[in-house]
This record gives C-alpha cells, sequence and structure tokens, in this order.
C-alpha cells in the first residue's frame, strides 16, 4: 500500500475515499435515522438525467446534475412532506424518470457517449486533484452547517411535533438538509460512483448507530468505519487489481453481515444468561418468574 | 377558577374525509386538570394535536390565551405518547431534555444555563444521575419521566399528556398522579387516558371524546356521560365513594 502511495492517481484516490467517508458518514447519520434511504437512492438515480442535460445541451456537467439532484429532492421532500403515505410511489417515478431522461437525452447527443458503468461504480482512480477541491469544500459546508444547526437536526430526526412546538422552522430546516444530501451526492457519484454512495451513506451508520450513545458519537463512528471501508477497498484493489468501487462496496457489505453476526451472538448469549438465571432462581421463589 | 386559557367554538376536523371531531365546543380554565377519555380511534389524541396547532380545525376556532396554538406554541409542556416515538435512535437523556430547550432565547444554541435546567428537571422527576444513559435502555416508566421533563424544563403554562400511565406500573402511576396534583397548583393541565383509571381527587374536569367532545366542569364521571361518550368495559374511581363501574361491550353475550 504505502508503494502504491508514490502514485499521484493512488494519492488522490485516497484523499477522495476519505472526504467521501467524511461527508457519507455525517449525511447518512442524518439520513439513516429519518428513514431516507430510499428517497436518497431516488435523488442519485434522478441526477442521471443532469448528466444527459448536461452532455445533450453542452453545459457544464455540474449545472446539470445540480439542477437534477436539486430539483429532484425538492419535490421529492415536498411529496413526503404533503403525502407521506404514498411518497414511495412517487420517488420510485421520479428516479426512473431521471435515469430515462438521462438515457434518451446521451443517446441523442452526437458522437461521444457517457459509459453508463464509470456513473454507477465510479472511476475513484481517475479523480482529478481538481475534484478534491470541491469535495473539500463540500465536506467543510457540510459539517459547519451540521455543528451549527446541530440540537435542531437532533429534535427533527427525533421528536418533529416537539421540535415544531418549541419553534423550531421544521420545513424550512428538512429542505436545508435535503438539499446539502442533494449537492453532497453530487460530488460524491463524480468520484465514487452511484451504488458506492448509496451503500457508503447506509451500511456505516447503519452500523454504528447500534453502538452510539448520541446522534454526534453515531456520526463519528460512521465517518470511521467508512474510512476504514474505503482504505481497505482500495488496497484489496490494488493487490488483486479488480474494480476499485465494487472492491470498497464489498468491503462494507462485509462489515455490514460481520456486524449481523455480532449482534445475533450478543442476544443469544443475553438469552441462554436469562434462561440460566431463571432455571437457578425458580426453585428458591417457585413462582416460575 | 379564572379566565379560560383554552376556547374551542364549532371545531370540525377530518382525516381524508373521515369525520374525526365533531362540533367540538368547550373551553379550559386557568389551572384546569383536565381528564381527555374515551375509547381506542375516538379521536383524543386529535383533539389534543389541535388544542396544539399541531393539526388544523377544518372548520371552527381554537385559541389559546386569545391567540391561534401556533402563535403561543411556546405556552405548552407537551408529553407525546411514548410509542410515538423512534426508540431505536441514539439519543441520551441529557439530549431528550435539553431538546425542551431549543429557541428560549431565539437561537438553536444550548447554553450552560439551558444545560442547568435540563438537569434540575430530571432531578424533579426523580432520574438524576441518569443525564448519560440511552434513552433506549430506560423502562417504560423512566422513560415516561424524561419526557415530562423534557416538557417542564420548557417552562409551560399548560403540560399536555397524551397516555402517560400506558407503559408505568400501578406504584408508578400513583407516584406520577401526586406530581401531577403538585404542578397543578400552577399550571394547567390536560391528560389523554384511554383506561379511564382516572383519579377524580386530583382532575377537576373531564371530557369524553368520541367524535364528539362532552365536556363536563367536574371531576366526576357519571353513568350519563359513559353511556353518552364511552361504550366500553370501564373501570374508574370516583370522587369521595369509591366505587367501581363495570359496563360490558354490547356486542359480546
Amino acid at each position: 500500500m504505502i508503494e502504491a502511495l508514490q502514485f499521484e492517481f493512488m494519492r488522490n484516490a485516497l484523499f477522495a475515499g476519505l472526504f467521501a467517508s467524511l461527508i457519507c458518514g455525517v449525511i447518512g447519520t442524518f439520513v439513516l435515522v429519518n428513514r431516507l434511504v430510499f428517497l436518497t437512492g431516488g435523488i442519485a438515480h434522478a441526477t442521471y438525467g443532469g448528466i444527459g442535460v448536461a452532455l445533450f445541451f453542452g453545459i457544464p456537467y455540474v449545472f446539470g446534475t445540480l439542477g437534477f439532484s436539486l430539483g429532484a429532492a425538492l419535490i421529492m421532500t415536498a411529496v413526503t412532506m404533503k403525502a407521506p403515505q404514498r411518497s414511495d410511489t412517487f420517488i420510485g417515478v421520479l428516479w426512473a424518470v431521471g435515469m430515462a431522461i438521462g438515457i434518451i437525452l446521451i443517446d441523442l447527443s452526437p458522437g461521444y457517449n457517457v459509459d453508463l458503468m464509470s456513473y454507477l461504480f465510479g472511476s475513484i482512480l481517475a479523480v482529478p486533484a481538481g475534484d478534491l477541491w470541491w469535495m473539500t469544500g463540500m465536506g467543510a459546508v457540510t459539517l459547519a452547517v451540521t455543528i451549527y444547526f446541530y440540537r435542531d437536526m437532533i429534535a427533527i430526526s427525533y421528536d418533529v411535533e416537539f421540535a415544531r412546538l418549541r419553534g423550531v422552522p421544521v420545513h424550512l430546516l428538512y429542505f436545508l438538509f435535503m438539499a446539502l444530501v442533494a449537492v453532497s451526492i453530487v460530488f460524491i457519484i463524480r468520484v465514487v460512483g452511484l451504488i458506492l454512495v448509496i451503500a457508503l451513506l447506509s451500511i456505516p451508520p447503519y452500523i454504528a448507530e447500534k453502538y452510539a450513545k448520541s446522534l454526534g458519537a453515531m456520526m463519528v463512528i460512521a465517518v470511521i468505519l467508512s474510512a476504514v471501508f474505503n482504505i481497505t477497498g482500495l488496497w484489496v484493489a490494488y493487490m488483486l487489481d479488480l474494480t476499485s468501487g465494487a472492491s470498497i462496496i464489498l468491503m462494507a457489505a462485509a462489515g455490514f453481515f460481520i456486524s449481523l453476526a455480532i449482534d445475533l451472538l450478543i442476544s443469544r448469549r443475553r438469552k441462554r444468561a436469562a434462561a440460566q438465571s431463571r432455571a437457578e432462581n425458580s426453585p428458591a421463589c417457585g413462582c416460575g418468574l | 377558577m379564572g379566565e379560560p386559557v383554552i376556547t374551542a367554538e364549532k371545531v370540525f376536523f377530518s382525516y381524508d374525509g373521515v369525520p374525526v371531531i365533531e362540533n367540538a365546543s368547550f373551553s379550559v380554565a386557568e389551572r384546569e386538570f383536565l381528564a381527555v377519555i374515551g375509547p381506542n380511534g375516538s379521536g383524543k389524541s386529535t383533539l389534543v394535536k389541535l388544542i396544539l396547532g399541531l393539526l388544523r380545525p377544518d372548520s371552527g376556532k381554537i385559541r389559546v390565551f386569545g391567540k391561534s396554538p401556533r402563535k403561543n406554541s411556546h405556552c405548552f409542556g407537551y408529553v407525546p405518547q411514548d410509542v410515538a416515538i423512534n426508540r431505536s435512535f441514539p439519543i441520551s437523556v441529557i439530549d431528550v431534555v435539553l431538546m425542551g430547550r431549543l429557541r428560549h432565547h431565539g437561537s438553536s444554541r444550548i447554553r450552560d444555563r439551558d444545560r442547568k435546567s435540563a438537569v434540575e428537571s430530571l432531578e424533579r422527576m426523580g432520574m438524576a444521575g441518569y443525564e448519560n444513559r440511552k434513552i433506549d435502555d430506560l423502562s417504560g416508566g423512566q422513560r415516561e419521566r424524561v419526557f415530562i421533563a423534557r416538557a417542564l424544563t420548557t417552562d409551560p403554562d399548560i403540560l399536555i399528556l397524551d397516555e402517560p400511565t400506558a407503559s408505568v406500573d400501578t406504584g408508578g402511576q400513583a407516584e406520577l398522579y401526586s406530581l401531577l396534583r403538585e404542578l397543578n397548583r400552577t399550571k394547567t393541565i390536560i391528560m389523554v387516558s384511554h383506561d379511564l383509571m382516572v383519579m377524580s381527587s386530583s382532575v377537576t374536569a373531564v371530557a369524553c371524546v368520541n367524535r364528539h367532545v362532552y365536556y363536563h366542569d367536574q371531576g366526576e364521571i357519571t353513568q350519563d356521560m359513559l353511556d353518552m361518550g364511552y361504550q366500553c368495559p370501564v373501570e374508574l374511581i370516583a370522587h369521595g365513594q369509591p366505587h367501581r363501574i363495570l359496563k360490558t361491550h354490547e356486542d359480546e353475550s
């Protein structure tokens, strides 16, 4: 691994992975505790429409995807607020429509065709240094907003009705956080691809939630976990000459299943201990409890 | 009892065209201890959310200290139903209580003062020393006390509790009632309950909800009220001579 870092593209890949971990750990925690993984998947997929628009009209990639992801985020969030019981259908529709628009517009664009695979799995080994600056900026903004609104974020995620009674501008903050999710997705997809974004947004916070005592702790654990998945994934990809994005996802998946197995062991042991103490105590009290 | 703190005038509310509250008119006096009773799905929680301003009536008017509930939402200390809260959420007891101090000074920052107030509320509820425990690790009764502490730390004029005794054992209920009686000296209290274990010695008014709202400004539950509002087996302890009324379901043989 150390000798691999002599290559600039390897160093860039490592930094990109670490910045993605920072953003995903913080944003992913918000997404997970609010049960927005599906909505986030919808936003991520709908941004493909933005790639098509950018290509077809010859505008910079960033404007097309940012426009689509922000638009999708606003519409989906508004629908989720208005009609929560039907929002999943609506998200599914926008998800598909966004991708279809992207594919059709790329079909219609003359000449050059964007590779769908690089959109899905990213190209972390080909991250240009310029993108690292964008990600640094995004990471700083995400952290600043989260720290400033930390208490509000806890309140609207944990008990939105109570937050509203306290005068917290619930809708405004919800849109603000979703806009943050949308912008983060755009920059992270560029380097790690859409499937890795969803994996990094959901797996590390899911594992972290079980061990964290606070939302902040959950964010820190999620960032560390996703950094570990990124580094080990990159290392495996380098050693075995595999696709880096897919390797990182498999590392995260391994972490996911290991944590499930540990949970199972712990709950079994607890049950056994409880059964044992019941067996020891019941003759004495005779009540069977 | 002084001026009414809450007035409702011909309030109607429906979910997706299904009427939930119909033509509710009543007024709650200052330092009233109001028990809101009624069977499951009768609209008790809906009525409470209308009062809180979390829901808007289809028609009719609700006023809290003369203003719309939304404008006076800082007057309420709200203790929601335990089951309505996301249980796996990673949050410590102190962070839950600190929610009560949000926007207390107009900003989202929490100061030392707020922390002190939160700790005091926990002490008052007998939950000192639990500050850094994860809320999910507490028992139902302990969680209830934390939610009441959170409501108290907002320094409310009106305390609203939705089914506070649902997850509390009998001993805990007696303790809860004595605490509420004490708080009632300075605060108006509205308490939703479906099991009708109403301690009438604390309660000064009863609202029977079954789509319609029957308001009685006496802390007694009469057979008439039960016939109007309540069509379930009920168990109650009334003021003065303790007695039980057990009424069976009509559709049961």
